[in-house]
């Protein structure tokens, strides 16, 4: 909490100030906090703003990936026998319930963390960040479960039974939103009353459970039941019989054309396919060229971003929660706890961690290999650094006076170690995330590289690894497009990272003067 | 010193055992387990029966039907140096020899008998056999012959009453489903004989005569396997080989070499394989650390002795930048533009030697006018890009500490009273700030090392180069058990050597550090 100065005190412009005033307490510029100041700091460096604005411009195409790149028409005009004209808009119909919540919610998060009041407790930026963290995990939390409930009576391995009561409840009207309807309003009970008592107000958590249930509630009973994917509108539009409006990229990442495997960029789709110049197909390109499956690189490449993305922040965020706690632990209590804690951390150190990540994306049958199941792994696999930074940092603070008086009052553990002792030892953890994000995404890409990332999913480390041909022949575009992609996205984190840890490190800044 | 070394040494086996464990749980518990590639490989063009024979065999071969914790167990007790009980025998070839392990009783015999023996009064029998066996005095020659004969035999019989139990489990599936217990049978149809135990049989289904009239067939196979086993023990008491390692309390602990055991596909000894691994790894990092350390350090001490200039901004983006370059891009990149034909062509594409070079003289050589390349050239020809791509990254890390460390330095007191005092700049920067920044320079190595040493997984992949990554991958590929324990020591080993080996250079380097 920055000191505040009286109002009256403060001048308008600060830099017609007189030591006089100055000493009289004119003109004192309000300090900034801890990580205010830091931010500003990071700010002032060219090469961390544009790594800033790389990253923002990454976040905003894989916010909007569905919808800038899909094989879908925005509009179909049908011509129907009867002569009438049927408009529909199929990438409507086929945008996952997932796409829908994140377009819609996190331009809502965005304003509302903009709009926070500069002032007042627990309305500030930081409580509307951590408001916004948990909706956003509720939500996660009732897509998945629904998702598993939908699953469950459509999947491959589902029993008989599970399929048949699946069917039949396919068929009854509105099942979808009930189920939902009735999952969100148990779940949102539950949720206000104990998940989220560490959001100061009660409104505040009504209020965030209230939209996040009805985010992920509209949006997957809207889309309960996906329909197939089918992307039939060039011979549609080869026939006369309907006409269409594509986005921008208008290729989905996996709608596959195998006789146009490996296509240089710039490769014209009507050229490709030898239709006739006057054929009423629309022209497409594929702008960066195909894959070994004949799928467009840059529609993958933009639907890639949001994997990598999401799997650099939420295993990072994995690993420094179980890294934090058990770092926490070790370093409060030292002597038996940390001696069996650290030979844990130990023992994950032996080998290199790509070694034991390797290991455990490659036992796991590829249909289980999903993005959350990689983001669990390589959270559980790299929360040792975390765990040994908070461990030195609390080693110090544990015989400090706070924590000491902190422990006389007879504060519970829970208190102590996370309200008191956390503040004070984060911030090398935390400077240490963005690297750890960097590091993420590289492992991301290698485990998909070797064939063990995430099943059914475009990925950059995928691209990739079929640059080279089995013939021995090596496609150029698939090696610089998705590389750079990877390079920039790595590098901006690092250099993010680096300007952070200048801005916070007190012994470089003596360095630097 | 001393004790600091030892205790890190000693420090070091239970870090060894947890990896180990926690790599081997981790393959276990995943779905198909260890030796998940066994059972498809057995699986082509055969009856559902016989590969549920063949599968059994197998696993009773590799001791797969144990629970995965007494597999592990099982295999700590194989390379532990130190052995209790009973020593094995070396036999010819060095292949260790153990004693026969127990025969499972077979599923559900209550049901049809009081002992699964039978009328077979083993206790009596093996007595007599061991009589027979060990008693007489037979020559070296004779007692390997019968062991040779006894071991055959009892291979024999083991494999066709384990085939028999196999057949025996299925009627069992059947059996369990036909009285509404499906849950008691596993997706192969052979029933889970521990589900069934509780269960009070039906004997009038169907199901269950069928039982019945395989239960002599079982019953016999389980007879002769225990009398061969018995057999087979008396025959190993009777030492045919000279006993393996060397004993430190004669008949209750001696200490032998690791057995790493053989591979699940191929049958190739483990260790041997690492032997030819483990060379190829080492080389590449080796080579690659030298070339580390005279580059980066140079490149360091000029960023920093050129603050502020665009030298030391263009190298700080340059460092950062490589930095950031992912491995896997570098080498595709390099593999794709450097080495493939379409483009430069200049390097190998694969391997470590050119395929003639076994031919090859050690070194290059003019022979007729014409250079040839030589072994030891060739071999750097191939190791070029791999060791490019494994270089670069700790490089850039490199650099980047030094010059961290120069400039920490410089701001020292020390160094301002060596200005003030009149030193020259040159022997400022060589004299003083250099070797003070060393240090932290060394402790890099245990940053660098694992890095590395992950790295050249990728990089054995990309290049197909046969070292430890990449047989660490065909292991996994094939879920092999012994191939994946071994490995695993092997890289925990070499890893947490190379980090000790860092801490004692380090105490070399700096008086002031002591470890005592």
């Amino acid at each position: 909490m920055p000191p505040t100065t009286p109002q009256s005190l403060r001048t308008q412009s600060a830099e017609a100030v007189t030591g006089v005033q100055l000493m009289q307490g004119i003109g004192i510029m309000e300090a900034k906090g801890f990580w205010a100041d830091a931010w500003s700091q990071v700010l002032k460096r060219k090469m961390a703003v544009a790594a800033l604005i790389w990253l923002g411009f990454l976040a905003a195409l894989a916010l909007l990936a569905p919808f800038l790149a899909s094989g879908h028409p925005i509009t179909l005009t049908e011509r129907l026998a009867d002569g009438s004209t049927r408009v529909s808009h199929p990438i409507l119909e086929y945008i996952k319930s997932t796409d829908m919540i994140l377009v819609i919610g996190v331009p809502i998060a965005i304003i509302y963390i903009l709009l926070a009041p500069k002032s007042g407790r627990g309305s500030g930026r930081a409580a509307r960040i951590g408001a916004c963290i948990v909706g956003a995990l509720l939500t996660l939390a009732i897509v998945v479960i629904c998702n598993v409930i939908q699953g469950a009576g459509s999947g491959r391995d589902a029993p008989a039974w599970a399929k048949s009561l699946g069917h039949r409840l396919g068929e009854v009207k509105y099942f979808g939103p009930v189920v939902s309807g009735a999952l969100y309003v148990t779940l949102g009970v539950f949720l206000v009353g104990c998940f989220l008592p560490f959001l100061p107000h009660l409104r505040t958590r009504i209020l965030v459970t209230l939209i996040a249930c009805l985010l992920a509630g509209s949006a997957t009973s809207f889309k309960w039941v996906r329909p197939l994917e089918r992307f039939d509108y060039t011979q549609r539009e080869a026939s006369g019989e309907a006409t269409a409006t594509y986005t921008l990229v208008p290729w989905s990442p996996n709608q596959r054309f195998s006789e146009l495997d490996r296509q240089p960029p710039l490769t014209s789709f009507k050229d490709a396919m030898k239709f006739p110049t006057d054929s009423p197909v629309k022209p497409r390109t594929f702008v960066l060229g195909t894959d070994g499956l004949g799928q467009d690189v840059l529609s993958q490449m933009m639907h890639a971003a949001r994997l990598s993305i999401s799997i650099g922040i939420v295993s990072t965020g994995i690993a420094v929660l179980i890294g934090v706690t058990l770092g926490a632990l070790m370093g409060y209590f030292g002597g038996f706890v940390d001696l069996l804690l650290f030979r844990v951390v130990e023992i994950f150190m032996a080998v290199p961690l790509l070694f034991l990540l390797i290991v455990a994306a490659a036992v796991l049958p590829p249909e289980m290999r999903s993005t959350y199941v990689m983001m669990a792994i390589i959270g559980c696999f790299t929360w040792t650094g975390a765990a040994r930074f908070t461990r030195a940092e609390f080693m110090k603070l544990r015989s400090q006076d706070f924590v000491q008086s902190a422990r006389a009052v007879g504060l519970p553990l829970r208190a102590i170690l996370f309200k008191h002792m956390l503040p004070n030892g984060v911030t090398p953890v935390l400077v240490d995330a963005s690297f750890s994000i960097a590091a993420a995404i590289t492992i991301e890409a290698t485990l998909s590289f070797l064939g063990l990332g995430p099943a059914d999913q475009a990925s950059w480390g995928k691209l990739l690894s079929s640059a080279q041909t089995s013939e021995g022949l090596f496609k150029w575009w698939l090696a610089v497009f998705p590389g750079l992609a990877i390079f920039l996205s790595v590098l901006s984190y690092n250099i993010v990272g680096e300007a952070l840890r200048d801005a916070i490190d007190p012994k470089l800044k003596k360095a630097r003067v | 010193m001393g004790t600091y070394l030892l205790r890190r040494i000693l420090l070091m086996v239970p870090t060894l055992i947890g990896i180990t464990f926690l790599v081997f749980m981790l393959v276990a518990l995943a779905p198909g387990g260890i030796g998940a590639g066994l059972s498809q490989s057995a699986g082509a063009m055969q009856s559902q029966t016989a590969v549920a024979q063949t599968k059994a065999r197998l696993e009773d071969r590799y001791g797969l039907d144990d629970a995965p914790p007494v597999q592990y167990a099982r295999w700590l007790g194989r390379i532990s140096p130190i052995k209790f009980g009973a020593r094995d025998l070396a036999g010819p070839g060095g292949v260790l020899i153990r004693s026969p392990k127990p025969i499972k009783d077979p599923p559900m015999w209550q049901w049809f008998t009081d002992s699964p023996l039978g009328s077979l009064a083993t206790p009596l029998v093996a007595a007599e056999r061991y009589e027979s066996m060990v008693g007489a005095n037979l020559s070296e020659d004779d007692r390997q012959e019968r062991f040779r004969e006894a071991e055959r035999r009892y291979a024999d019989a083991r494999a066709a009453y384990i085939g028999e139990v196999a057949t025996f489990k299925e009627t069992l599936g059947e059996y369990a489903r036909g009285v509404g217990m499906p849950n008691a049978v596993d997706k192969n149809g052979q029933a889970k004989p521990r589900l069934l135990s509780k269960h009070t049989p039906d004997k009038s289904s169907a199901a269950f005569v069928k039982l019945a009239a395989q239960w002599p067939r079982v019953q016999a196979a389980y007879q002769a396997a225990q009398v061969t086993r018995t057999d087979m023990l008396a025959a190993f008491k009777s030492d045919p080989y000279p006993k393996a390692g060397l004993p430190v309390i004669p008949g209750v602990m001696s200490l032998t070499k690791p057995d790493f055991g053989v591979t699940f596909t191929g049958s190739q000894p483990v260790i041997e394989l690492i032997a030819k691994r483990l060379p190829v790894t080492l080389l590449i990092n080796l080579v690659a650390f030298p070339i580390i350390y005279l580059i980066a350090i140079p490149g360091g001490m000029i960023a920093a002795t050129k603050r502020g200039s665009i030298l030391d901004v263009g190298l700080g983006a340059l460092f950062i930048a490589m930095w950031s370059f992912p491995v896997v891009l570098a080498g595709v990149l390099a593999i794709g533009f450097l080495a493939s034909k379409e483009y430069l062509g200049a390097f190998p594409v694969s391997g470590l030697h050119d395929n003639a070079a076994d031919s090859m003289h050690f070194l290059p050589q003019r022979t007729d006018g014409v250079l040839e390349r030589g072994w030891v050239l060739d071999t750097v020809w191939h190791i070029c890009l791999p060791v490019l791509c494994l270089v670069y990254g700790g490089f850039a890390i490199l650099s980047k500490q030094c010059r961290a460390a120069m400039l920490d330095n410089f701001s020292a007191d020390y160094v301002r009273t060596a200005k003030a005092k009149g030193v020259a700049t040159r022997d400022v920067v060589f004299r003083h700030v250099f070797r003070n920044s060393l240090l932290p320079l060394i402790t890099m190595f245990v940053t660098i090392f694992p890095a590395m040493l992950a790295g050249s997984v990728v990089i054995e992949k990309i290049f197909t180069v046969p070292g430890m990554g990449s047989l660490m991958l065909e292991a996994i590929a094939n879920r092999d058990r012994e191939l994946l324990l071994a490995n695993t020591l092997m890289i925990a080993a070499v890893n947490l050597l190379a980090l000790l080996l860092a801490d004692i250079m380090y105490a070399l380097a700096d008086p002031r550090v002591t470890y005592d």
